[in-house]
């Protein structure tokens, strides 16, 4: 019973992983990414860790494949084109790779013994995971919360939009107003009143700035 | 007949390797982000099936702490992704084979 359903659920994980790989458009790799999840959280039931099973879903193919998923729509990611071969060599290294890695398995297969056996125990339970997380394992523990502080504070910040125009930035085409303590007053000649313009190179000439559009048109 | 452990290191082995194929020949920098994610869960399925076989719960504690270094890489990948996209308009590793934005 236990072999049909690790077939299932592994040839499940196998074909979603290929198909991950396989796919042009992400949004379809990240669906089946998903299926890869929900099968390795069966599997984890199997080896006896509910507790994991259920984290599996929840942080996995819950939270982190919304963001993924969430990066996806806002980017408007279009579907991966036709590569232009230039590294096509790094192919058959792939698979070369991977047939070695194979070889290895099976001889690691064929010669370890004996196997051990799965007995009914209860170290996947959520009580002795969290027994030996906040005694034995207290200090990974308190570092995996700096991490996320780090990772938090990280995030935040590349994605931050300066407020202070940078030479950098991209001037948004169209009508628009700009403050007057966001720009140069000397350049306006007029202390008071903001300053409106029509056009992207208009804004980026009041600005002293360069713009990269017209630049890379002159070219 | 029981599933052996060897055949549960099997599996994640070719999951693994599968992963490993995906970032070699992706070239979307998102689908090739979700290629190391695959490779990190083969890496947790070994754990749990060692923890599992052995009696061991550290092997679940690893498992539990990989998950949040996933979560937090997701957190500061995605963000990246993001920047190189607003500087670059495109999704392309090749694209962005500096390190500059």
């Amino acid at each position: 019973m236990l072999v049909i359903l690790f077939i299932l659920f592994g040839g499940l994980a196998i074909g979603c992983a290929i198909n991950v790989v396989a796919q042009r458009n992400p949004l379809y790799c990240a669906i089946s990414l998903i299926g890869v999840f929900m099968s390795l959280a069966c599997l984890y039931l199997m080896l006896a860790a509910p507790f994991l099973a259920a984290v599996q879903v929840i942080v996995y193919a819950g939270a982190i494949m919304v963001l993924v998923v969430f990066v996806i729509m806002l980017l408007n990611v279009e579907q991966e084109e036709k590569r232009r071969i230039r590294i096509g060599f790094l192919v058959p290294a792939a698979v070369v790779m991977a047939a070695v890695l194979i070889g290895e398995v099976v001889f690691f297969l064929s010669t370890v013994h004996p196997n051990p056996i799965l007995q009914p125990t209860d170290i996947g339970l959520t009580a002795s995971i969290g027994a030996k997380l906040f005694t034995n394992y207290l200090l990974p523990f308190e570092i995996t919360s700096i991490l996320l502080l780090m990772a938090i504070v990280g995030a935040m910040t590349l994605s931050r939009r300066t407020d202070v125009i940078s030479e950098s930035a991209r001037v948004i085409p169209g009508a628009q107003l700009l403050a007057v303590s966001d720009i140069d007053p000397s350049a306006s000649h007029d202390h008071q009143t903001p300053i409106e313009t029509h056009s992207t190179s208009e804004a980026a000439r009041v600005l002293e700035i360069s713009d990269r559009r017209t630049e890379t048109e002159r070219d | 007949m029981e599933p052996q452990l060897s055949w549960y290191l099997a599996l994640s082995a070719l999951l693994f390797t599968i992963g490993v194929i995906g970032v070699i020949i992706k070239r979307n920098v998102i689908a090739m982000f979700m290629c190391i994610e695959l490779m990190l869960n083969a890496v947790n399925l070994t754990f749990v099936a060692f923890a599992s076989f052995f009696q061991d719960v550290t092997g679940q504690l690893f498992v539990f702490i990989v998950m949040t270094v996933a979560a937090a890489e997701a957190a500061v990948g995605l963000g990246i992704i993001i920047a190189i996209f607003r500087n670059r308009e495109s999704l392309d590793v090749d694209d962005a084979s500096i390190l500059k934005l």
